[in-house]
């Protein structure tokens, strides 16, 4: 049924159908679709469905913002990176987290007070609705989907792995689950499913770690110095992952700048009553955040120690299984099971989450503010909405099933690329910066997004791994490096040169409004 | 926050040697830093957030208290 692995098969249960796999997973699908039946009752304003009334705690949201960013590919991927390759899988752990200082410190206060739903509306504050609003839609089009290529491969071959379903089987799932959340729960539902899942995957992991350490006197450096033992002072030393230097720079820069650009994350601070709950929000979500990556260390060293990479590879040859395959080790077969659902869990919230900001620019950016010229009824908005949903979680299906068996760290890197070229300049810009002109963000972000898919397509990756070309013409395996910097001088050059005096003055009104909120 | 992320993004491509050095048997400096990096960034965020609700929101009641985990 699954890949033929003999040795694996002997060690392991992962591809049987799991009873206690399913009972937690339908456990978890019934408890997430109450909450979206009461949620559906509460949806009735574009407010409501875009951004849950505005009533979400800081607290909350932070377990929200934490859900949202807590993807399959931190899980699953950074324990399968450090039980393989060791010190360079924390590489992403510590990237993954330092992006959100940068966040709060910059972005969470002017968006809240600035904007409605989008990161568009606040772009577009004082500068041309239509051109700005249509080049953020691509922006945000662009790393929606590639962040969804990521989930959906990903959902699907862990489903497949874990309870023997068919890989297309696994997609409608995801899909259709994804779909119900979204369509009739809106943001409400959208939010607590975040935070059930925030809930689960933080106890899933924290038990896990604790069994870990058991093992080791709850010492890490018993368990780090157990690997270096068994694999050699390599484990614990920069190595192979990250051979080149500019190679950890660009990805260092995309991973920091890009959680600023993310459209799903910056939705979330429009969901909380003021700037306040939004910057409180992004200190719980840190922490959150922070205390999951540590235990990423734990768990990846103690796969690597307790399971072995040679087995964790036999099951996944990008050793996406390695927290399961621990689980199993530690916990048996129901532990397997539980670890497994939440993986799951994992993955279907970020898809709804994703899906949301994906309809949120297509109908509130496009329909209503470019087509319509801002004048919609809200039923009319809403109708739209949801439209827009079921096109994206088509979209997201078929997408799913094209890019089957593609790597996901590699297309999550891609989306943190666009997200950190395309987005995240313009929007710092616009905030902070008297000159910028209507000209000069549509140019960065169109031609951010088109640098950043052009690298990426001449890149080490595609030219070399997936193409098996003798070489690639740009020699950067993330292109961040360029493009981040290029976006900058695109808007800064363009601005300069398309000086506009209406454009400046507004810039007075949008300062106050981003401190006071009025 | 850049300069402590891109200091240790730096040891890492440049510097490899010193980051595989053993603090004592099992703990490598990189692994030290890289769980430094994740605290400090946490604690940035706390102060930030504790002098912003103080100074830009006097009226509002008691912040938070700090610590979650």
């Amino acid at each position: 049924m699954i890949p033929s692995q003999a040795a694996a098969d002997q060690a392991t249960r992962i591809g049987e159908p799991n009873a206690v796999a399913l009972a937690f997973f339908f456990g978890f699908i019934t408890i997430t679709l109450g909450i979206t039946y009461w949620a559906a009752k509460r949806t009735r304003t574009t407010e409501e469905f875009y951004a849950a009334g505005r009533t979400i705690s800081a607290g909350q949201n932070g377990f929200a913002l934490a859900g949202d960013y807590m993807s399959a590919a931190s899980f699953l991927g950074i324990a399968g990176l450090v039980s393989t390759t060791g010190f360079d899988g924390l590489i992403y752990s510590t990237g993954w987290l330092v992006g959100w200082p940068v966040v709060l410190f910059l972005i969470a206060e002017p968006l809240r007070n600035l904007g409605k739903y989008t990161f568009a509306d606040v772009v577009a504050s004082r500068l041309k609705q239509a051109p700005v609003r249509i080049a953020a839609a691509i922006g945000t089009l662009a790393t929606v989907t590639f962040y969804l290529i990521a989930q959906m491969v990903g959902a699907g071959g862990l489903i497949r792995l874990m309870f023997g379903l068919t890989y297309e089987t696994a997609i409608m799932i995801v899909g259709a689950a994804m779909l119900a959340y979204v369509l009739f729960g809106g943001m409400i539902a959208t939010t607590w499913v975040q935070i059930v899942k925030a809930v689960l995957l933080l106890g899933g992991a924290a038990v896990l770690a604790l069994l870990v350490l058991s093992k080791f006197g709850f010492n890490p450096v018993r368990l780090f110095a157990a690997a270096a033992a068994q694999y050699g002072h390599d484990v614990l030393a920069p190595g192979r992952l990250v051979a080149k230097p500019l190679d950890a720079i660009s990805l260092g820069m995309a991973l920091m700048f890009g959680t600023a650009g993310l459209p799903h994350i910056l939705m979330r601070f429009y969901t909380v009553p003021d700037a306040k709950a939004a910057r409180t929000s992004v200190f719980y979500a840190t922490g959150l955040i922070g205390f999951f990556y540590l235990m990423t260390f734990v768990l990846g060293f103690g796969a690597m120690v307790l399971v072995g990479p040679d087995v964790i590879r036999s099951v996944d040859a990008g050793g996406n299984m390695a927290a399961p395959l621990l689980a199993e080790t530690l916990g048996g077969t129901p532990f397997l099971g539980f670890i497994a659902a939440v993986a799951f869990a994992t993955i279907l919230a970020v898809v709804a989450g994703l899906t949301l900001s994906g309809a949120a620019a297509l109908s509130h950016d496009l329909w209503v503010n470019v087509a319509r010229g801002g004048h919609a009824t809200q039923t009319e908005q809403l109708r739209v909405a949801r439209v827009a949903t079921i096109v994206l979680a088509i979209v997201a299906v078929m997408l799913g099933i094209t890019f089957k068996g593609q790597n996901v760290a590699y297309m999550v890197g891609l989306a943190f690329a666009i997200a950190a070229s395309a987005n995240f300049p313009a929007l710092l810009l616009s905030i902070f910066w008297r000159r910028c002109t209507t000209a000069g963000v549509v140019a960065s972000m169109v031609l951010g997004t088109a640098a950043t898919l052009t690298l990426i397509y001449l890149s080490p990756t595609i030219q070399i791994d997936i193409l098996k070309h003798e070489s690639a013409p740009f020699p950067l395996r993330n292109p961040a490096l360029i493009t981040i910097p290029l976006s900058f001088a695109i808007a800064i050059v363009v601005s300069l040169l398309s000086a506009n005096a209406g454009e400046q003055a507004g810039y007075a009104r949008v300062e106050r409004e981003m401190h006071t909120g009025h | 926050m850049v300069a402590i992320y891109f200091g240790f993004i730096l040891l890492v491509a440049y510097n490899k040697p010193l980051l595989g050095r053993l603090i004592s048997p099992g703990l490598s400096l990189g692994v030290l830093f890289g769980a430094m990096v994740i605290v400090l960034s946490w604690i940035l965020t706390w102060i930030y957030v504790r002098w912003a609700n103080k100074h830009y929101d006097d009226a509002m009641q008691e912040h938070r208290p700090g610590s979650r985990q």
